[in-house]
């Protein structure tokens, strides 16, 4: 009796631990960025340029490039995501064809972003001539969202049930009426949150703008697609490669923002998807 | 008459509407298929110039990487080491961890201790990588040279610690998704013969779900052997051949972050170098992911409603 007492706490307590141990460490990582980004961050440290002096420096022009880059691959992306998803389960016979472009597009889903950088590198920045600028950026961080956006789009539209369907097509509906009146609105919350995490993942990345060759110190913030590619994220890289203090709490600093503005991202999208469920019944 | 002719115009608009539809969405397809077709496309290519200069068995099995030296040297065997030891350093911080978290999750957790742990574990998953990598270098590698001050400033201990923090999250969502497949009425029919609730865990739970754990282990191996920014940071990101997790060394994909910093000209060995290391990055992270995927359905084919 004492045996399997002892024997049930101790599976269970070291779950616990284990837990414990988990929200221990995002504590440290949370304070950590807290502490270090409360030195630097205010108003002003928003709007300010990068600079070789800590205490002028600031993160306009990669905020503004971080804007930029998420405008575009919502522009390329989602349109050509989406589309694809819809036109694979509504449209397209089921065929071996379609069958390998769902298995190549969800295992891309899940190579290393970094690879997406080299080949952005020799497509966009070199063969196409776009240089490295905000626009080989988007269109790099586009094709790394892609898959992602075709595969969670995918899975919501296959969700809708059946019966919905079928329904809709007994009563004469045409293909597009049933995706646009029946399919996109059931599936609509599942898409978007989908998105939503292609989202997070482009905006996060620093691997593939690294490698496309990001401006390490601009004067100002790009005003159009054609200008010289900056980002959050390479901006928190350039700094936290530097071994002065000070940078760290720069870097620190933006990855506070960056951080805030996801969560923004995010909890946005988590109401429009409460929403739409909610207008769906 | 007129109301048939009236419902005849406005069905060939509508026939007419939906032709442009279809068309569209083919053209979304094409464009997608095309874009996803390219990337592969320009990495077999460059990867085959690369091989065609140099051989395959010398890229694999000498055991010095130097491709901007004035004698260049393809030896990918050090970037590969390196790699495998971070995914396995990782791998013993956040294996054991995420999994019994997903045990407490699914098992112990009460309501609210649950919902908070969920959100701790979102808000994990989606902290990008390279703040990870901030977080390595400027807090982790410090607190650990004041532990072991003989520890160089840039060492695979650290990466390792923190590669595994920053797969924790994938390890835990995909182990308790498994276990929640596991049917309930087999963990009830154990503990009415009276077993405690550790050894039902231990021994119906886990062999039960353990199709769907090892498919979690898969796909967080393969965001460790993918991970960038935390190791470019963190671990030097000078190639070479050591056992030791204090001092330094560079990945695979550590490697490929060079290609921005460097200016390897198109057409050179150098720059078909990158895309020969990325061909096997990519090689081994979509096979393991494959691997992952598939255990998945076959698990919740096997064990489902």
């Amino acid at each position: 009796m004492n045996r399997t007492a002892s024997r049930r706490d101790s599976v269970g307590a070291a779950c616990r631990a284990a837990a414990i141990a988990v929200v221990v460490g995002f504590v440290v990582l949370a304070a950590y960025l807290g502490v270090t980004a409360s030195q630097v961050v205010d108003i002003d440290f928003l709007r300010r340029t990068p600079s070789g002096v800590a205490v002028t420096a600031g993160i306009g022009p990669a905020l503004a490039g971080t804007l930029w880059l998420l405008l575009l691959t919502a522009v390329l992306a989602l349109p050509i995501g989406i589309g694809t998803a819809i036109y694979l389960e509504e449209y397209a016979p089921r065929t071996r064809l379609t069958a390998l472009i769902e298995s190549v597009a969800a295992n891309l889903a899940g190579i290393p972003s970094v690879i997406y950088g080299i080949v952005g590198l020799a497509l966009f920045v070199r063969a196409l001539g776009m240089g490295p600028t905000i626009l080989a950026g988007g269109c790099t961080l586009a094709v790394l969202a892609l898959p992602v956006v075709i595969v969670s789009s995918r899975t919501a539209i296959r969700r809708v049930p059946e019966g919905l369907r079928m329904a809709a097509y007994g009563l004469g509906a045409t293909r597009w009426q049933v995706v646009r009146n029946q399919i996109l609105p059931a599936a609509g919350p599942g898409i978007l949150a989908g998105c939503c995490a292609a989202f997070t993942r482009t905006a996060g990345a620093a691997a593939p703008l690294l490698v496309l060759g990001t401006a390490t110190f601009m004067s100002f913030a790009p005003q159009t697609p054609a200008h010289p590619l900056t980002s959050l994220p390479t901006q928190i890289f350039v700094w936290a490669t530097r071994s002065q203090e000070e940078f760290a709490a720069l870097a620190a600093g933006a990855a506070l923002v960056l951080l805030l503005l996801l969560l923004a991202m995010n909890l946005v999208a988590a109401l429009v998807v409460r929403g739409l469920k909610g207008a769906f019944r | 008459m007129m109301p048939r002719s009236v419902s005849g115009a406005g069905t060939a608009s509508r026939a007419m509407g939906e032709r442009l539809v279809a068309h569209g969405l083919l053209a979304c397809t094409v464009v997608a298929v095309v874009a996803l077709a390219a990337v592969l496309a320009v990495l077999v290519r460059e990867a085959g110039l690369f091989f065609a200069d140099v051989s395959p068995w010398r890229f694999l099995t000498e055991i010095t990487w130097a491709p901007a030296a004035a004698e260049p040297r393809f030896g990918v065997l050090p970037l590969l080491v390196g790699t495998a030891q971070v995914a396995a350093g990782a791998a013993v911080f956040a294996l054991p961890v995420g999994l019994m978290t997903a045990v407490y999750l699914h098992q112990y957790a009460g309501g609210r201790t649950a919902r908070l742990l969920n959100g701790v574990t979102a808000l994990m998953a989606g902290v990008p990588t390279v703040v990870y990598g901030l977080f390595a270098l400027h807090f982790v590698t410090p607190t650990l040279r004041v532990l072991w001050p003989g520890i160089e400033a840039f060492n695979a201990l650290s990466a390792c610690m923190v590669v595994g923090l920053m797969i924790l999250p994938t390890v835990t969502v995909l182990s308790r998704e498994a276990l929640e497949s596991v049917p309930a009425p087999l963990l009830d029919a154990g503990l009415a013969l009276g077993a405690p609730k550790g050894r039902v865990v231990t021994r119906v739970l886990l062999p039960a779900a353990s199709g769907g754990v090892l498919a979690a282990v898969l796909i967080a191996m393969a965001r460790a052997v993918g991970e960038t920014m935390i190791v470019t940071l963190a671990a030097g990101n000078e190639s070479r051949l050591t056992w030791s997790p204090f001092e330094g060394l560079q990945t695979l994909t550590a490697f490929l972050t060079q290609l921005g910093m460097g200016d390897a000209a198109t057409g050179t060995r150098e720059f078909q170098a990158f895309f020969a290391v990325g061909a096997v990055l990519f090689v081994g992270t979509y096979g393991i992911h494959m691997a992952g995927r598939m255990l998945v359905s076959r698990s919740v084919g096997r064990t489902g409603p």
